[in-house]
C-alpha cells in the first residue's frame, strides 16, 4: 500500500509539465476547428479500416508470393544453364510457388484467427487484475452500462473494476452477447456522471463495432508475417553455410547449376527474400497501428451516437490528458484494448505511427467539432 | 460458352445479392421491433420504481407533497392507459416524464434529502430509469432511420418494394417532454 503512494507521488511530479503542455495545446487551437457529426466520423473511420485491411490482406498474401517466387528461383539456379531473364517480363514474375506461397499464407492466417477466437477471451480481465462488481456496490457505474447498451440495442456486457488510480477504461469479448466492459477506480473516482457515460459510450462503441474481433484477426495475420519474416531472417543467420554457399557459387559460378544465369538468379531470390521479409513486418505493423488508430476514433464517434452528448467525452478526455496513464497491470500485448493508451504520453509526440491510439489532442478535436 | 458461363455468374451474383439485402431489411425490421419493445420494458421499470420511491420519501419531504402526489397520480394514468391507444399512452408517459423531472430537480434543492443514503441511491435510480427511456427511444428512431435508408436507397429500395417492406415511424416526442430536466446528485 505504501508503495503504491509513493509511486503515486512520483508520478504525480512528472505529471505537471504534462499537463501545462496539453491544456496550453487545447487553449492555442481556438474555436471549432473541422465541423462534422457522429454519422459522417462513423462512415469514414469504417471504410478506412476496411481499406487498411484489405491492404493488410495483400501485404500478407504478396509476402507470400515473394518468398514462394524467391525460394522456385532459387531452385532453378541449380537446374544446369538456367538463365531467370531468358523470357519475357510477365515469365520472370509468374511463379507457381508464388501462388502457392499466397494460398498458404491466407489460409494459415485463417485457421490460426478461428483457433484463436475458439479459445476465448476472458484472458484480458484476467490480465489486468479486474474484478466483477455488483449492482449494490457500483450501482452508477451498472446503469450506465446498462443504459448505454439500450442506447446501443445489446444485451448489457458484464462490469468489472480495476483497483488503479490511473485513469482507463476496456472493452472485451469477441462477440457483443459475451463481452465485458472494464473501468479503473480512478476513472470512477475523477469522472461525473456525464463523463463516466462517454467513456462507457466509447467502449460500447468497440462490442458495438466487433472491434475485439477485429483486432484479434488482424494481430494474427501481422503476427503470422511477423513469424515468418523472422523465421527467414534466423534461418540466413545461423545457416551461414547456406549463405557462403551461395556467394561461393555466385562468385565463381559453380555449384550444380552452371553459367552466370544461374548464380544471378540465386541472389536475386536472395536479396528478394531478405528485402521482404525486412519490409512486409514492418509495414503490416504500420498498417495494424493505422486500422487501430481509426477504430479508435470511431468508437469515439459510436459513442457522441450512443450518448448525443459530443461534451461529455470532450471533458472526459480533457479530464485525462492531465493525469498519467501508466497502470501497473497494463501490457504491451493489450495496449490497443483501452480508452486510452496506457503507456503513451498525451503530448504530440505521441502521434508516431506506431501507435495504438490517436494522440489524444486529436480525439479532442474531433470532439470539439461534433460539439 | 464463354457467355453462358458470364450470364451464369450474373445471375448467381444477383440471387446473392437479392438474398443479402432482404436478409439485411428483415434484420432491421425485428431490429426496429425490438426496440419498440424495449420501450416498454423500460417504462415498466419506471412505474415499478414510483411506488418505492414514494415510501422513502414521503415522511422526508413533507414541503412538497404535491410534487410527489402530482408523480403518483401521473404515473396511476400512465398504467391505466399503458393497455389503451399508443397515442393515449405515449401521451400518458409524456406527463409521467415531466412529473419525474420537476421530482428530480425538487431533490436538487434540498441537501438534506441529498445526504440520506437511500435517497441518493433512489435518485440514481431514478435518473437512469428516465435515461433508460431516453435511449431506448433514441435505439428505436435509430432502428427506424437503419430501416427507412434500406427501404429508400438504391438498389435495396427495388428488393424492399418487391418484397412490401415499408417505412417504420419515427417516436416523436411529446411536447411536455421537451423541456429539458437536469439532473445532478454526486
Amino acid at each position: 500500500m505504501e508503495s503504491q503512494d509513493t509511486n503515486s507521488m512520483g508520478m504525480a511530479e512528472q505529471v505537471v509539465p504534462q499537463q501545462d503542455k496539453i491544456s496550453q495545446d487545447i487553449l492555442e487551437r481556438g474555436p471549432v476547428i473541422e465541423r462534422s457529426d457522429f454519422v459522417t466520423e462513423i462512415r469514414e473511420n469504417k471504410n478506412a479500416s476496411t481499406w487498411m485491411s484489405c491492404f493488410l490482406i495483400l501485404i500478407g498474401g504478396g509476402f507470400g508470393y515473394a518468398i514462394g517466387w524467391s525460394l522456385e528461383m532459387f531452385a532453378s539456379s541449380y537446374v544446369s544453364g538456367y538463365d531467370p531473364f531468358s523470357g519475357t517480363l510477365k515469365h520472370f514474375l509468374f511463379s507457381k510457388w508464388g501462388i502457392g506461397g499466397c494460398i498458404t499464407m491466407l489460409v494459415t492466417s485463417l485457421i490460426w484467427s478461428v483457433i484463436v477466437l475458439v479459445k476465448g477471451d476472458r484472458v484480458l480481465v484476467w490480465m489486468v487484475g479486474a474484478e466483477y462488481v455488483t449492482e449494490e456496490n457500483e450501482r452508477q457505474l451498472h446503469n450506465v452500462v446498462a443504459e448505454m447498451a439500450i442506447a446501443s440495442g445489446l444485451p448489457k456486457p458484464r462490469v468489472v473494476v480495476v483497483e488503479d488510480p490511473a485513469l482507463n477504461a476496456f472493452a472485451t469479448g469477441l462477440t457483443p452477447e459475451n463481452s465485458t466492459i472494464g473501468v479503473t477506480r480512478g476513472l470512477l473516482d475523477t469522472l461525473d456522471r456525464d463523463e463516466l457515460q462517454a467513456v462507457v459510450g466509447h467502449e460500447m462503441g468497440h462490442v458495438l463495432n466487433n472491434d475485439v474481433l477485429y483486432a484479434t484477426m488482424i494481430s494474427v495475420q501481422v503476427g503470422l508475417i511477423a513469424m515468418v519474416a523472422d523465421t527467414i531472417k534466423l534461418s540466413f543467420r545461423s545457416s551461414s553455410r547456406t549463405t557462403s554457399r551461395v556467394a561461393y557459387r555466385a562468385s565463381s559460378g559453380s555449384g550444380r547449376g552452371k553459367g552466370k544465369g544461374s548464380a544471378a538468379a540465386a541472389i536475386i531470390a536472395i536479396v528478394v527474400l531478405i528485402a521482404v521479409s525486412i519490409i512486409a513486418p514492418l509495414s503490416a505493423k504500420l498498417v495494424q497501428m493505422s486500422i487501430s488508430r481509426k477504430r479508435e476514433f470511431l468508437a469515439d464517434a459510436t459513442a457522441v451516437k450512443l450518448t448525443r452528448n459530443p461534451k461529455g467525452l470532450f471533458d472526459a478526455l480533457g479530464k485525462i490528458s492531465t493525469t498519467k496513464n501508466r497502470f501497473s497491470n497494463a501490457n504491451r500485448a493489450i495496449q490497443h484494448m483501452f480508452f486510452v493508451n496506457p503507456f503513451r504520453d498525451f503530448d504530440r509526440n505521441a502521434s508516431e505511427l506506431f501507435s495504438t491510439h490517436p494522440p489524444l489532442i486529436e480525439r479532442i478535436d474531433k470532439l470539439r467539432g461534433m460539439l | 460458352m464463354d457467355g453462358l458461363f458470364i450470364a451464369g455468374g450474373v445471375a448467381v451474383a444477383i440471387i446473392l445479392y437479392i438474398v443479402t439485402v432482404y436478409n439485411g431489411l428483415v434484420r432491421s425490421k425485428n431490429q426496429v421491433e425490438s426496440a419498440w419493445s424495449q420501450i416498454d420494458v423500460q417504462l415498466k421499470r419506471r412505474h415499478d420504481l414510483i411506488p418505492n420511491l414514494v415510501e422513502v420519501t414521503k415522511d422526508a419531504m413533507d414541503y412538497e407533497q404535491e410534487t410527489l402526489t402530482a408523480v403518483v397520480e401521473a404515473r396511476a394514468k400512465a398504467v391505466s392507459a399503458k393497455d389503451g391507444s399508443r397515442e393515449g399512452a405515449i401521451a400518458a408517459e409524456g406527463l409521467l416524464s415531466s412529473a419525474m423531472g420537476k421530482l428530480l430537480a425538487v431533490f436538487e434543492n434540498y441537501p438534506d434529502l441529498k445526504a440520506n443514503q437511500n435517497i441518493r441511491d433512489l435518485t440514481e435510480e431514478l435518473s437512469s430509469t428516465e435515461n433508460r427511456i431516453a435511449f431506448s427511444r433514441q435505439h428505436y428512431n435509430d432502428s427506424v432511420n437503419q430501416q427507412n435508408v434500406r427501404v429508400e436507397s438504391f438498389p435495396s429500395n427495388i428488393v424492399a418494394g418487391s418484397f412490401g417492406f415499408r417505412h417504420a415511424v419515427y417516436f416523436a416526442v411529446d411536447e411536455a417532454e421537451k423541456e429539458p430536466v437536469k439532473v445532478d446528485l454526486r
